[in-house]
């Protein structure tokens, strides 16, 4: 039952937007009250799986604690990205950016995109999982060409058949895996349990092949170099909470995919296989990131490379896995709430400077003393200084791997002080500094202050101490995974 | 399913093939968008095969409304878009013809070679039938990646999705009806977003020739 209110409460919202002739108001109640309620049924959901050890709505959904953790964190992002978009597109249409139709717009394909992510992470079957992250493509293609520029149309452009195209080697991979259950006649209906109990009947040559394409696939959504090239136009063509949703939940749950696929392919073929190819995708991201985030001349794109960066750190901690799972699995959370403070920080900084170019912000805590603290904050937590939470999750998957693989550790050490430097050159640059005299001092309004504070709380409590019951779904999760 | 007639089975894997090369060569918008149909309409003749085999009343209107999205909806919103902004010619291509088709060739080559081995090893599944799909995936693959106009792009990824339909019929991959129906409903909304995007694309760079968007490097 709470699966389906999770599930069509978005979709709810997103049909009654359509419905609102002229009041912006209903669209943000509509939102705030869906994602407020998705919140609680999500807890209620993840307390239930650290409970039984899985929650289900047979026979099409269950949420198990791999499941639960991706869920948790679009519940978190979802409301906060709700809430922040009512400051932010407030803004917007004070300053004649965008107008009715547009926020209508953004509105409905916004609980679409949620909805079909929770759709995504429920799902007990592949091909339904992967029909839903193709939707959370057409959902989302039209939020990148929101402002209607040409660049926004290019990219969102690319992004569509970029992303299509992965999927559909996704979808070809996903194929390959139900080869070990064609004994189970035609036309079923195979869960991933299925799949699992028959990874032993897989081929080990198609296994291979059919986790390469996996991989590739759902790496394309993720954002795996070289497959990462959507990535940076897309978010930068964006709003900042549709990025910051991209960032977090959205990679998580291509994470999430290629996890399960992982297992299955763990038990056809061994640990081996799956290892290095998660290895080779996680440091190539890592290195290529942090070589472009040294360049990087706009906010958006640079946390989009900064994505890149850590799904890399996420790959080399499944491929390290034991220890390095377990960290993986923590670093998905403290990176998508510290990534959501620096888009949603970076979006009060394009609302006060009119500019999302870094050279042109200058001198912003005198202006937004809060978001200006909130973005050193991020910073410092997304380039894993301690005590933040990267900083434990980067410390303990590379420690997972050091026995092992001590080159790609060194390798990705450097990549993170690159990565520290070019933060540091472009963040303290536009906190700092002389202000434009013609700027007015003051936070834009309540609403794109508020989620920031609740996630650096969340972040700051949550780097030191975290419940037993969330330890309690990452040990949960890692069995899986391991 | 593959016990069906080999003969048709070749025939009809052979048409899917064979549109995607042709793929290659069209010219005119309206030529691409007819072998689009062609295509979709074998890939809807493996489909009606496949319940001969497990014949249910839902999967029999699973695989009608494939067809009807592929083979009637899908085109017709195609041919809007080359009226609507007299698109009369497909832009060019990377390649020549001659060097297009040698790439052709080494593609099919090239899959003879690597998934030889492992796709005997699915019982009862004429290999060779398995082949053909594959390579039509690479070839359509080719499409996206040659070609330099966004409706010949789109028409590369649909045919790279009817190769992969016709790879999971021939191995006996068939999915349920109601994936059938999200699959298909998937590929309709996902026509409809390209296309609206292909007017847009039009309106705002006055063509289609997908080189000449370059804002974002700006």
């Amino acid at each position: 039952m709470l699966l389906l209110v999770l599930i069509i409460l978005p979709l709810l919202a997103a049909v009654a937007s359509l419905f609102v002739k002229k009041q912006r108001g209903y669209f943000e109640v509509f939102a705030v009250v869906a994602s407020s309620i998705e919140f609680v049924a999500g807890l209620f959901i993840a307390s239930k799986v650290v409970a039984n050890g899985s929650y289900s709505f047979e026979p099409y959904f269950t949420v198990d604690a791999l499941s639960a953790i991706v869920m948790l964190t679009t519940v978190v992002i979802g409301l906060a990205a709700a809430v922040y978009s009512v400051g932010y597109l407030r803004a917007e249409e004070e300053k004649q950016i965008i107008n009715f139709s547009q926020i209508k717009q953004y509105y409905f394909l916004f609980n679409i995109f949620i909805a079909v992510m929770y759709l995504a992470v429920a799902t007990v079957n592949p091909i339904f999982t992967w029909i839903m992250v193709e939707a959370t493509t057409l959902s989302t293609a039209f939020l990148i060409r929101f402002y209607n520029k040409a660049s926004a149309i290019e990219a969102a452009w690319k992004f569509l058949i970029l992303n299509s195209i992965g999927l559909l080697l996704g979808f070809f991979g996903s194929m390959l895996f139900f080869t070990s259950v064609t004994g189970e006649g035609i036309h079923k209906f195979v869960s991933w349990q299925v799949l699992l109990d028959n990874a032993v009947h897989l081929d080990p040559l198609v296994a291979k092949i059919a986790f390469i394409f996996v991989i590739v696939g759902y790496g394309t959504k993720a954002g795996f170099v070289p497959m990462h090239t959507w990535k940076p136009d897309a978010y930068g063509k964006a709003p900042f909470p549709i990025a910051a949703l991209f960032s977090g939940p959205l990679l998580n749950v291509a994470m999430l995919t290629i996890m399960r696929y992982k297992t299955i392919v763990d038990v056809a073929i061994g640990h081996a296989f799956a290892q290095n190819l998660l290895i080779f995708f996680g440091i190539i991201s890592i290195v290529v990131a942090a070589s472009i985030v040294l360049v990087q001349k706009n906010f958006k794109r640079l946390f989009a490379y900064s994505s890149i960066e850590h799904v890399g750190i996420m790959a080399l901690g499944f491929g390290f896995s034991g220890v390095g799972s377990v960290f993986a699995l923590m670093h998905m959370i403290y990176h998508s709430l510290t990534k959501t403070i620096l888009f949603f920080s970076a979006g009060n900084l394009m609302l006060k400077f009119g500019s999302a170019k870094i050279e042109n912000i200058k001198g912003a805590i005198k202006l937004l003393p809060v978001t200006s603290v909130a973005l050193l904050i991020g910073f410092l937590g997304i380039t894993g200084v301690p005590p933040f939470g990267i900083f434990i999750t980067e410390f303990n998957i590379l420690s997972a791997g050091i026995g092992n693989f001590w080159y790609i550790v060194v390798l990705a050490l450097i990549a993170f002080v690159l990565v520290f430097i070019g933060f540091f050159n472009r963040i303290v640059g536009a906190v700092f500094g002389q202000a434009p005299e013609t700027l007015v001092k003051g936070e834009n309004n309540l609403f794109t202050v508020l989620p920031i504070l609740v996630l650096i709380i969340m972040l700051a409590v949550g780097s030191f101490y975290l419940p037993q019951s969330i330890w309690s779904l990452i040990h949960s999760a890692a069995a899986v995974i391991n | 399913m593959f016990e069906a007639s080999q003969q048709l089975l070749f025939v009809l894997g052979s048409m899917v093939f064979i549109a995607s090369v042709m793929l290659h060569l069209a010219k005119k918008n309206h030529l691409a968008v007819t072998l689009y149909v062609v295509q979709s309409l074998a890939i809807g003749g493996l489909l009606l095969l496949s319940l001969l085999f497990d014949f249910s009343y839902l999967l029999l209107l699973a695989v009608v409304c494939t067809i009807i999205v592929k083979g009637v909806v899908a085109p017709y919103f195609f041919l809007k878009l080359i009226k609507q902004n007299k698109l009369q010619f497909a832009t060019s291509t990377y390649l020549n013809t001659p060097l297009t088709l040698v790439i052709v060739a080494l593609i099919v080559v090239f899959i003879r070679t690597i998934f030889w081995n492992a796709l005997q090893t699915f019982d009862g599944v004429n290999p060779d039938l398995l082949l053909l799909s594959l390579a039509t995936i690479l070839v359509s693959g080719f499409v996206l990646i040659n070609r330099k106009g966004a409706l010949s792009q789109i028409l590369g990824v649909l045919s790279i999705e009817n190769s992969i339909v016709s790879f999971a019929l021939f191995a006996g991959l068939e999915q349920s009806p109601a994936l059938q129906f999200g699959i298909t409903f998937d590929i309709l909304v996902w026509v409809i977003v390209s296309s609206i995007f292909v007017t847009l694309i039009y309106k705002q760079f006055g063509t289609l020739d997908v080189t000449s968007m370059k804002k974002l490097t700006e």
